[in-house]
C-alpha cells in the first residue's frame, strides 16, 4: 500500500499542474471547479493504467486530494501574471456588453473595483491555503469518480491456500 | 464475532463520515447565503465571503439567483449542484444505509452527468443560451449523486487508515 501511495505523486502532479494552469488562464477558466474534478479523474486514470492493483475508493480520494493541492499551488502562481489581463479582459468585455443591453448586470462595478488593488503576500498565502482546501475537496470527488470509472481490474484468482482476507480484491468495495 | 465487530466499526465510520460531511456542507452552503446578506447590510466582510467561493465559480451576477436583493456567492448552476448535494445527503441513509461502502456504477455517473455536461458545453460554444431554471435543474440532478461518491470514498479512506494502524500496532519503532 505504501508503494502504491508513493506512485500517486507523479500522476497527481502532472494532472494537478494541468488543471491549475487551465483554472488560471483567462477565457477557459470559466469552467471553474470542473478542471479540478476532471484533473483528478485523469490522475485516477493514469494511476490505474500503470498500477497492477485495483484503485480503491480511499486511494482515489487521496489521489484526488494530492491533485487538488497541486492544482491550487499552480493556479496561485500561474494566475499572478494574468491578474491584470483578467481585469482588462473583463473591462473590455463589459464595455462591449454595455452597447447591447439596456441594463448592466447589478454589482459588476463593485466587483471590479474590489479587485483593482494589488495582492499582499499575506493575502496571497491565505488565498493559497483556502484554495488548497477547496481544491482538495473537489479533487477528492474527482478521484472517487475516477476510481469508480477506471479502478476495477480483472485480477487472477487467488491461490487455493490463501484466505479470502488476503486477496487484493474486496467484493464489498465494488458494485456487481 | 470478529466479523460483527468489523461490521460495527465500519458502520460507525460511515456514520461519522456522513455527519462530518453534513456539517461541512451546512457551513459551505451557509456561506453562500451569508455573502448576499452581508452585502445587503453593506458589510465590508461580504467581499471576503464572496472571495472564498471565487476559485470554484465565475460568480456572474446575471447568472446567479438573488437573496436579500443581492446575488448568491455562486451562480445558479453551482447553487443547483449544492442543493442537489443536500438532496443526496437526505437520500443517502435510505439508499445506502450505514453498513455498505460502495461507489455508484460508472454508467450511473455518465447518465446523470450528461445533461449538465451537454448544457455547459453548448453554452460555452454559443450553441444556445440556457435559462436559469435549466441551469439550476441540471445542477440539482448532478449534485444529487455527489454525496454517494464522497461519503463512500472518505469512509473507505478512514477504514483503510484504521486497518493500517491496527496492522502496525502501538509498539512499532519510529525511525
Amino acid at each position: 500500500m505504501t508503494q502504491q501511495r508513493a506512485g500517486m505523486f507523479r500522476p497527481a502532479l502532472i494532472c494537478g499542474l494541468a488543471a491549475g494552469v487551465l483554472t488560471a488562464v483567462p477565457l477557459v477558466n470559466c469552467f471553474c471547479c470542473l478542471w479540478i474534478i476532471g484533473g483528478a479523474m485523469a490522475a485516477a486514470y493514469l494511476f490505474a493504467k500503470g498500477s497492477p492493483a485495483p484503485l480503491t475508493p480511499g486511494d482515489g480520494a487521496v489521489l484526488g486530494i494530492l491533485t487538488g493541492i497541486a492544482a491550487a499551488v499552480t493556479d496561485a502562481i500561474v494566475s499572478l501574471p494574468f491578474e491584470n489581463m483578467n481585469r482588462e479582459y473583463v473591462q473590455r468585455f463589459m464595455d462591449q456588453f454595455s452597447q447591447f443591453v439596456e441594463e448592466m448586470p447589478s454589482g459588476w462595478e463593485r466587483w471590479f473595483e474590489g479587485r483593482a488593488g494589488g495582492l499582499s503576500p499575506a493575502w496571497f498565502l491565505l488565498g493559497l491555503l483556502a484554495s488548497a482546501a477547496v481544491y482538495a475537496a473537489f479533487g477528492a470527488l474527482g478521484g472517487l469518480i475516477g476510481a469508480s470509472l477506471f479502478g476495477k481490474k480483472n485480477l487472477p484468482p487467488p491461490p487455493p491456500q490463501a484466505s479470502p482476507s488476503e486477496t487484493l480484491q474486496n467484493p464489498s468495495h465494488y458494485q456487481p | 464475532m470478529k466479523r460483527e465487530a468489523n461490521a460495527l466499526e465500519r458502520k460507525k465510520t460511515v456514520l461519522l463520515t456522513f455527519l462530518i460531511t453534513t456539517i461541512a456542507y451546512l457551513l459551505w452552503f451557509g456561506g453562500i447565503l451569508l455573502a448576499p446578506y452581508l452585502r445587503s447590510r453593506a458589510s465590508p466582510w461580504s467581499s471576503l465571503v464572496y472571495s472564498v467561493y471565487s476559485p470554484v465559480c465565475h460568480q456572474a451576477a446575471d447568472r446567479s439567483l438573488l437573496c436579500f436583493g443581492q446575488p448568491l456567492a455562486v451562480c445558479a448552476r453551482c447553487t443547483g449542484i449544492y442543493m442537489g448535494f443536500c438532496l443526496g445527503l437526505v437520500l443517502y441513509p435510505f439508499l445506502r444505509g450505514w453498513r455498505r461502502i460502495a461507489l455508484p456504477p460508472g454508467r450511473v455517473f455518465i447518465i446523470v452527468s450528461a445533461p449538465i455536461v451537454l448544457d455547459t458545453a453548448a453554452n460555452f460554444l454559443g450553441l444556445w443560451q440556457t435559462v436559469t431554471a435549466v441551469r439550476l435543474t441540471t445542477g440539482v440532478l448532478w449534485g444529487t449523486i455527489v454525496p454517494f461518491y464522497f461519503i463512500a470514498g472518505m469512509a473507505d479512506l478512514f477504514i483503510s487508515r484504521q486497518k493500517k494502524t491496527l496492522e502496525i500496532g502501538p509498539g512499532f519503532p519510529l525511525e
